[in-house]
């Protein structure tokens, strides 16, 4: 525990403003970081961590210590109330103190880009720190904003011990330049990549919407779009109409494996195997729920039984409805039962014998 | 239609005996409602001993599933004979849960 005793009366006079309000300090970083979470949560800004903390009293004894003449009052320390905002992307980061920005009254006098302090042939540090208050209360409080690997290489140099880069010896701190430069590298290629996933979602996205489903390679991405144009409801709604049953959406991505496995390579196959073999899956589909009164059906029938339809119509047989009941259902002794019972009844089938 | 409940940490298990028809259904579903307390871990439905479902049935499943998905737990159907296992074949239900011999 730090020991006030030797501090000077202009510093202890500091010292008892903050334990006087520190149950208010701490009231207000919870609020402010309520405020902020909620804000940056609107925004749709996903981040890695959002962190805020009220200085200890062992932390700002050491800085009256050290700088405590250069401080008029209390409310010229800054960092009583300290929140850290961790982001998963550099561009994150300017999209947060956008955020702040309007959230908060920035002091920019005092606030750091360090990004841009830093000399275009050296790497280090690279955070920003924003200096805001809000209306309602008297003190200014800290925000950092740094990516996941900005605070990694921050931690790790703090680590070391040493205060400032001029203690470091010479050669550790040209290795510690190293990692930042590949970890400043590294936070750009991420950030490259969402850009481009977020490119090719969107191209996907307009594809499908516009109906060039050929130019649409298959991959979970391009099949999630192309089921919320419900390429099943067709079917379903006819398989349905068989008992009045009701149907129970459910995701279908499990299917997209099968669709792959069945030689479907771009959204265009997997429609034109839709529409191949529909009528032999509505086949299926009335053969088994004709003789019974279940009137309830999930979403998933339409491309269960399509893919049943396509495996045997291209001779699949039993080892072929096996193997798709294994991949999409998990694997399971009873599923090749089900594929023997299934390939029994379909032998009869209008569209096995077309 | 007999319902026997147990509980071992986070795993419970129903055993369902008998015939799950509807109008067992309606006493079957008030007996099983618990379960959605427990849905947050893993809900086992033993089937071995069920011996026919009907819409109603799966209907209860359905719901224990709906439950398990929102608290982040898991269902598991067990020991299904060949005719429960079509019956969830037929509706597109084989997907819904996890399925175990």
């Amino acid at each position: 525990m730090a020991d006030s005793h030797h501090l000077d009366l202009h510093c202890r006079i500091i010292l008892e403003e903050y334990q006087e309000n520190l149950p208010l300090f701490q009231q207000k970083a919870e609020q402010l970081h309520a405020l902020l979470k909620k804000t940056l949560a609107d925004a749709g800004l996903i981040v890695a961590s959002l962190e805020y903390r009220v200085k200890a009293e062992e932390s700002l004894i050491g800085k009256l210590e050290l700088k405590g003449a250069k401080y008029k009052s209390l409310s010229d320390i800054t960092d009583i109330i300290g929140m850290r905002v961790i982001t998963f992307y550099a561009d994150d980061v300017d999209k947060v103190a956008s955020a702040l920005d309007r959230l908060f009254t920035v002091d920019w006098e005092n606030s750091v880009d360090k990004r841009k302090l830093l000399e275009t042939d050296s790497f280090g540090y690279l955070s920003l720190h924003y200096i805001c208050s809000v209306e309602d209360f008297p003190y200014r409080f800290e925000i950092q904003i740094r990516t996941v690997l900005q605070h990694a290489w921050a931690n790790i140099n703090h680590d070391t011990g040493y205060k400032s880069g001029v203690e470091i010896p010479k050669r550790y701190i040209r290795s510690l330049s190293r990692l930042a430069g590949l970890l400043e590298l590294a936070d750009e290629e991420f950030s490259k990549i969402r850009v481009e996933l977020t490119d090719y979602r969107r191209r996907v996205q307009q594809l499908v919407a516009s109906g060039n489903l050929d130019e649409v390679p298959l991959d979970g991405d391009s099949f999630r779009n192309y089921l919320e144009l419900k390429p099943f409801n067709a079917l379903n709604k006819r398989i349905a109409a068989v008992n009045q049953a009701e149907i129970q959406e459910v995701t279908l991505m499990p299917y997209l494996p099968a669709f792959l496995e069945l030689e479907c390579k771009t959204l265009g196959d997997v429609s034109r195997l839709i529409k191949t073999y529909s009528e032999g899956a509505f086949q299926i589909a009335c053969y088994q729920l004709g003789l019974t009164d279940l009137d309830i059906v999930s979403s998933s029938i339409g491309p269960q039984n399509v893919c049943f339809a396509a495996i045997l119509k291209r001779g699949g047989g039993q080892a072929g409805i096996t193997h798709f009941l294994d991949q999409v259902n998990g694997a399971s002794d009873g599923n090749a039962i089900m594929a023997r019972i299934l390939v029994e009844q379909a032998a009869n089938l209008p569209f096995m014998n077309q | 239609m007999e319902v026997n409940i147990t509980k071992q940490d986070k795993v419970t298990t129903a055993q369902l005996i008998g015939r799950l028809d509807t109008p067992a259904s309606q006493e079957v579903a008030k007996t099983m409602e618990p379960l959605q307390e427990n849905a947050g871990g893993t809900i086992i439905l033993d089937c071995s001993q069920l011996e026919y479902i009907s819409s109603s049935g799966l209907r209860i499943f359905l719901t224990l599933r709906k439950a398990a998905m929102a608290k982040g737990g898991n269902v598991i159907v067990r020991g299904m004979n060949e005719e429960i296992r079509t019956v969830f074949m037929m509706t597109g239900f084989l997907n819904l849960f996890q399925i175990e011999d």
